[in-house]
Order: C-alpha cells, then structure tokens, then sequence
C-alpha cells in the first residue's frame, strides 16, 4: 500500500495533520532561564507535564500521556545507566536529544504501519551560570530545536512563534531573579487560555474590569493544576516544586 | 497496521526502566552487574592486603546527628591513603558512613545514591525509609562472596531522615541492620569510641541528645584522636600537611558539612592544646 513514493508521502502528511489535531489543544509549557537556574511552568487538568529527568535535567511533553510515559522511561533508563557507568556530568540533554530520543521519534514518525506518537518535547538543562543553560525542543518527527533563555513547548510551528513573542515581549532582561519571572508566566497562561472579555481587557489590551480579571484567574487556579518545577543551580540533584501564587495571575 | 501492546509503537529498541525502580534491575537489563566480583579462591589469594580500617561514629544531639569519619585508608600495615572522604551524602537527605573494603564500600555508595534517585524520579515518589534500608541490606547481601572471601567485607552506618527525626542504624556485613538509638559506630578504631559513648551518654553531665552543636563537634574530634591513638589503621591530624575527618550533620530539615576551617579551629584550641 505505501510502496509506492506518493502514497508514502501522502500518509505523512496525513499523519502530521492527524497529530497537529490531536495536539491542538494542548495547553503549553513554558521554560525560562533565571539566576536561581531554569523554571518550567505549565496547567494540566489530568496528568503531570513537567518531570525530574536526571541531575540538572528536566523533561516536558505536550500530547499523549502514554506516549510521554513511554519516552520519559526511555530517557530515565538511558540516563542512569549512562550516569552510574561514567559520570553524572557525562550525561547531557544534547546527547539524550540527538542519540536517545530524535532518532525513535522520527522513526516512528516515518513508520507509517504503525499508530503515530502524539508528542512534543522539551528537555531543559542547567548550566553553572544562566549564560550555559541549554533548552531543546524535540517534535514528534524527530527535528529539535534549540534556545538558551527561553522556549514555548506547544502543539505546532505557528503557536510556537506566536507565543514565544508573546513571552519575549513581556520577559525582563535575561537572567531575571525567579521572582520576576513567575508573574510574567501567570499573565502569559491567562492571556493564551482565555479571552480579552473572559479577562476583562477591552480589544486594545486596556484593563476595563478589574474584577472580572481576578475572577478569570481564580477560574484558571480552579479549573486546571499548576505545575512550577525549578531545576535549582544551588540543588543539581533534585527539582523544586513551586506551588502557584494567586497575585501571579491577574 | 500492524498492532502492538505497547504504549509506543516503536517500542522495540527503548530502554523502558523496571517497574520495580530499583536500579540494579536496570543495570542487569544492560547486561551490568553493578556488584560483579565473582572470584575464586585462588583469584581473592592476592588480594588479602587491600585497603581497610577506619573509625566512623555517629551519635544523636540537640539538632539531629553528627556524622564523622577519619580519613586513612590502609593496606596490610601500609598507609594507601589520608584524604579518604567516608561520609558519603546519599541523594541530599542521608549519609552513608563506611567501613571496610573502601573498594566495595564506595560502590555501594555509589548505588544507593543513584538508587534513591532513580526510584524517586522513574516512581515519582520517595522511597520509604524502610524501603532505603532493604536497598542497602541487599548490596551487601549481594557483596557477601567477596566478604567471606576477606577481602571485601563492608560494615556501613547509615543515619536518614524518618519524618521529623533522624535515625541512625548499623549494618553487619550480612546485611542485618539494627537501629543504633543513641550513637553507633564502626571499624577497627571503634571500640575505644563505642566505650567512650556508652560512658558519656549513661554517665555524663549531659546525655548525648543534650549536646549543644558546639560540643558535639568537639566530642566527635576528641573521639577520633583517641582512635587514633590507639589503632594504627584511623588517621590522626599530623603536623606538617593537617587533614581533618570529615563531619557532617543531618537534622531533620538540612544537611550540612562541617567546613575544614572551624574543624582546623577545634583541633588547634581544644583538641591538641597541651594541659
């Protein structure tokens, strides 16, 4: 049946279009470099997003729980065993990325007689200073993409830019203490999840209602869990929960 | 299409960890025998002087534990080593004080630390701290060979936190494990220390658990130059190039070592002060 060059391709493109719809909704995760190390944020209404990886490492997924259940074994298993036969410091996103998780996503992309992985990735990695802090954004056709100070780990190309402006535009200059960037990620999860009349903003952006914008944050803080994980430069070896603050979001 | 019970399809090539989170499962499944020291009789013949000897203690007081070590490893009646760290902090909330083979002591350590790790992060959960108990009971279950061989048998302290408290417990190299509820100590310069404890705690002016932070400090130095004094194999302070023992100490809420310069303050005032 796939034999064929043409009909190979035109089940690719009809498996990406089936995995963007499946990703569609998916709410996004956000990564940013700060002086303490790197905060990863994001909402879930089931399952956690946001996972310790390794030492100075974490992982997110946007998709399929199962699947990201799977590549998150994967990346443990592969980790440790790299870690315990050499060194903690030999193991690295860059090589998890490239050797471990890539290549499996791309072949399963391409292997067009098997269900689809419905996943996105984001592997997140401390430096001993902000300016070493590494970002990779692996999608569920293998390709990665690369960032330092920021990323928006989302469902597809065109939400991604989009929304990385978004956090761009309101991020203060890099590395900011944690405490300045934790608002910005409140505004940015209300200003993605609802609309300008759900968060009592007139179509210019201008604040009109202030009650209804802290009755819109109230709702977020209700409706779907927050997920705060620091992977803390002064605590390599274990992420820190950072529990939601009510003033983040309004 | 095909089918497959698997949660990814291309599954066939991933390196999914054990549901049991312990990681020597993982290891065997690459084919890695964490522990791997199978050697007959005539192989072990050779190797009857490796290193050993030391003296660890640990022992309650008003913050939590005080762990300390010195820090000479010996071979037969040779000194291998005086900078030998043998408190070892496992995944940031216990440690892991050693005796014996520092060859499969150290490994053991090893283990344990990417164990806790490992189970936390593939179960997200802490593992219990029975749970951290068996882990270690089993390495030196499994590390029994090359102890009744002579020359890897490892006797470990171990002090972690349960709740609010810390507890303190020792290990036989069996893998028997008994709490030590005030102090415990271990190696060939322990008698004279667990002497000592006994004493203090029964007959002191202060229990141990009564100890101020300062005085148990100063106890612990004062313990370990008395055994030294007495067994060869535990390192005392020299005067020309002076390392101290390592002390650490776990409560119920940090971990912290002891930093080289008030331990360097200690020794010089009120450990090798002439009366």
């Amino acid at each position: 049946m796939f034999d064929e060059p043409y009909r190979w391709i035109d089940a690719i493109h009809q498996r990406r279009d089936y995995i963007a719809a499946q990703l569609e909704r998916a709410t996004p995760v956000l990564a940013v470099s700060v002086a303490e190390g790197i905060i990863l944020a994001t909402f879930h209404r089931q399952t956690p997003k946001i996972f310790e990886l390794y030492d100075r490492m974490a992982l997110a997924g946007v998709g399929h729980p199962a699947d990201l259940e799977s590549v998150r074994g994967h990346l443990l298993s592969m980790a440790h065993v790299e870690g315990f036969q050499r060194s903690t410091s030999d193991v690295t996103i860059e090589r998890l990325a490239l050797f471990g998780l890539a290549p499996k996503l791309k072949g399963a992309f391409e292997d067009v007689s098997v269900p689809p992985v419905i996943l996105n990735v984001l592997l997140a990695e401390i430096g001993p200073d902000p300016s070493k802090d590494l970002l990779l954004q692996v999608s569920y056709d293998g390709n990665i993409l690369r960032s330092s100070c920021y990323a928006v780990l989302g469902p597809d190309d065109e939400s991604r830019t989009k929304d990385s402006q978004l956090l761009k535009e309101r991020l203060p200059a890099h590395p900011a203490p944690l405490s300045a960037v934790l608002p910005v990620m409140g505004r940015f999860f209300l200003e993605v999840l609802y609309s300008p009349e759900e968060r009592g903003h007139d179509e210019s952006g201008n604040l009109v209602d202030p009650e209804k914008a802290a009755e819109c944050g109230r709702r977020l803080l209700t409706e779907r869990v927050w997920e705060g994980v620091l992977l803390d430069r002064s605590t390599p070896s274990r992420v820190r929960r950072i529990p939601a603050d009510p003033g983040w979001f309004r | 299409m095909k089918t497959t019970e698997s949660l990814f399809p291309s599954e066939e090539g991933l390196r999914l960890p054990p549901r049991s989170g312990y990681l020597p499962d993982l290891l065997r499944g690459h084919s890695l025998d964490p522990l791997r020291s199978r050697l007959s009789g005539a192989e072990t013949a050779g190797l009857k002087g490796v290193a050993h000897g030391t003296t660890i203690l640990a022992f309650h007081f008003s913050e939590g534990v005080l762990v300390a070590g010195d820090r000479r490893a010996t071979a037969s009646n040779r000194i291998m080593s005086n900078r030998v760290d043998k408190i070892l902090e496992i995944d940031g909330s216990a440690l892991l004080a050693i005796s014996g083979s520092p060859a499969m002591a150290l490994e053991m350590g090893r283990i344990l630390d990417h164990s806790l790790k490992f189970y936390r992060r593939s179960q997200l959960a802490e593992i219990s701290l029975e749970g951290k108990l068996r882990i270690l009971a089993q390495l030196l279950k499994e590390n029994l060979p090359m102890a009744v061989e002579g020359i890897g048998a490892v006797a470990p302290l171990f002090v972690a936190r349960d709740g609010e408290a810390v507890r303190i417990y020792f290990y036989d190299i069996l893998g028997a494990h008994f709490e030590g509820v005030e102090f415990s100590v271990g190696g060939s310069g322990s008698p004279e220390v667990q002497g000592i404890l006994r004493y203090l705690d029964r007959w002191g002016e202060k229990k141990l658990r009564s100890l101020s932070r300062a005085e148990a400090l100063l106890l612990s130095l004062r313990l370990l130059e008395t055994a030294s004094y007495f067994d060869a194999a535990t390192g005392g302070v020299g005067g020309q190039d002076p390392v101290y023992p390592v002390i650490r100490i776990l409560t119920p809420s940090s971990l912290e070592t002891v930093a080289d310069e008030q331990i360097a303050s200690l020794y010089r005032n009120e450990v090798m002060r002439v009366r």
